[in-house]
């Protein structure tokens, strides 16, 4: 698993995905910074709903995601290096867990500093409101993660797919449809918020803590069993 | 001996298409230890054809077995197989002593600095081996990754258009690494649209044209069975235009050409008969014979009339 996972690493390091990521996972932390300055400061629940929800866990987190954890097959299955790991006699979880693990490796630190700075700056250090944010934001990652890396072992059209779904599910649906909520990955991250710290995050029309672990759990799991079968079954070029 | 009799690979009424496009269509054939040359045009199913028995890709109808197991979703076989895919794709960024090393750790290599070495050495890139593969030609590459395909030591060598950028002198190497992998019992499929290139090395054929398997067996055996088509002889004397209406009354000629530059070629449906008859009549004529040879007696020919047909 050690080869699959440094080989990931060394492939998905590349300059154009980590200027992208600086820039994105910077985003909040500008808003955050120029928002709290401002003589009409939002509430909590203002800021929540726009730089926590909206862009960090919404927008930015499922597009950081998306750029890294799609290519971690995609760009093999592109320039036909798959085979070199396919041909090996190992199981084909083992192929694909220690490639989810990378994404995550890659994009978990960009996002956990993102979130972390702009919860630090919105809560004035407020440690457990700061440490439920950046804990929110790494479940989030790894659950856009373990999506993404199934799709982009689907299609070869995953940034395009994983647009639409972000644009669409995340951004449009779950906002207005209350059902959708329980199926999208934004909501499961704010729910976690809520969960780790009720005293400060108002509860809402979120999922239990409880809840909110056990679907977070299906959805990594169902995600990564995905792949694995895909990549059981898929034609390898 | 019973080695060689037993089929090492098995592919049994094996069909693939895409949508309505059919890639291979009902092939059957054992290969068994030796090289065994798979030959055909671009584009006549032989990359399919070897995906299906390397694992890579499903059947559509039909069996392949690999050491009378199931090549696909049986990662467990990949201990004994090396794959060389036709796509050169290198990790740019890799050493290729790193890239070798690599794939002996997921092939589950035991002791790996010694088989990274030996397997680099017996492509000759030792002193190309702490180099980012990025930075190789084209035929370094293809050596290398044949570094990595062969540093499990695997019984089974699939190799898909293995010496596409590589220059003669890698060739005759090439060559001759091959003939020293199936002395020692390997089996070694070869695949290639090069005529030359499996003709040299392999000791059996199998040709492919248009997802079929036009024809199977040892070279010359593929040429006998082809003896219906007229074969060409070239002949260089020393009279030619004597000798030429001299030959045109064999039984065994069916047409005779002098070229511009002196020599005759012969068409003929019978060549057996012909070199016995060509020998005599140029010495009952005093006629001095410098040079016989077949013009066509080469996979290309071969290969070219199947097309054709």
């Amino acid at each position: 698993m050690g080869s699959v996972y440094l080989l990931t690493l060394r492939q998905l390091f590349g300059r154009w995905r980590l200027v992208i990521m600086t820039v994105l996972a910077a985003m909040p932390v500008l808003v955050a910074a120029l928002t709290l300055r401002s003589t009409s400061a939002p509430t909590v629940r203002e800021f929540e709903a726009i730089v926590f929800s909206g862009m960090l866990a919404g927008s930015i987190a499922p597009l950081v995601v998306l750029a890294i954890a799609t290519a971690a097959f995609a760009n093999e299955i592109e320039d036909k290096t798959l085979a070199n790991l396919t041909l090996s006699p190992i199981a084909r979880w083992r192929i694909v867990v220690p490639k989810l693990l990378a994404a995550i490796t890659i994009a978990g630190p960009f996002m956990a500093v993102s979130a972390l700075v702009t919860s630090h700056l919105a809560f004035l250090g407020d440690v457990r409101a700061t440490v439920a944010v950046t804990v929110s934001i790494l479940v989030g990652v790894a659950l856009y993660s373990s999506a993404f890396v199934w799709l982009g072992l689907v299609t070869t059209q995953a940034i395009g797919f994983g647009l639409l779904y972000i644009v669409l599910w995340e951004g449009f649906f779950s906002g207005f449809v209350s059902g959708v909520r329980m199926l999208s990955i934004r909501h499961y991250a704010i729910a976690w918020m809520h969960g780790l710290d009720q005293r400060r995050f108002a509860a809402g029309e979120h999922l239990s803590l409880g809840a909110v672990i056990v679907t977070s759990t299906i959805v990594f799991g169902g995600f990564l069993l995905l792949a694995i079968r895909r990549l059981r079954r898929m034609d390898v070029p | 001996m019973t080695r060689h009799q037993t089929p090492v690979i098995r592919v049994d009424g094996v069909s693939r298409w895409f949508g309505s496009v059919v890639a291979v269509s009902d092939v059957t054939f054992e290969i068994r230890p030796g090289i065994t040359g798979l030959l055909g045009p671009n584009g006549a199913g032989k990359t399919t054809l070897l995906r299906m028995m390397t694992g890579l890709a499903a059947v559509s109808h039909g069996t392949v077995t690999v050491f009378g197991e199931p090549a696909r979703d049986n990662p467990p076989l990949y201990r004994r197989i090396g794959v060389m895919s036709e796509h050169e794709t290198v990790y740019g960024f890799m050493r290729g002593r790193e890239f070798v090393r690599m794939m002996g750790r997921l092939r589950g290599v035991a002791d790996l600095d010694a088989a990274v070495d030996k397997a680099i050495g017996l492509v000759d890139l030792a002193d190309a081996q702490h180099r980012p593969m990025g930075t190789y030609s084209r035929g370094m590459r293809q050596r290398m990754r044949l570094a990595a395909t062969l540093v499990h030591d695997p019984e089974i060598l699939i190799l898909d258009e293995p010496l596409n950028g590589a220059d003669p002198r890698q060739r005759v190497h090439f060559q001759r690494l091959l003939r020293q992998l199936a002395e020692e019992g390997r089996t070694i499929v070869l695949s290639s649209h090069i005529l030359e290139e499996v003709e040299q090395v392999a000791d059996t054929v199998l040709l492919i044209i248009n997802g079929k398997l036009a024809a199977s067996g040892g070279f010359r055996a593929i040429r006998a069975a082809l003896n219906e088509r007229p074969y060409h002889v070239r002949v260089i004397c020393d009279e030619p235009r004597r000798l030429a209406a001299a030959v045109v009354t064999l039984g065994s000629v069916d047409a005779v050409n002098v070229d511009p530059d002196g020599a005759i070629v012969v068409l003929s449906r019978n060549v057996r008969d012909l070199q016995i008859e060509l020998p005599r009549l140029a010495q009952a004529a005093s006629i001095s014979l410098r040079r016989v040879e077949p013009l066509d007696d080469s996979l290309e020919s071969v290969f070219g009339y199947l097309v054709e047909r």
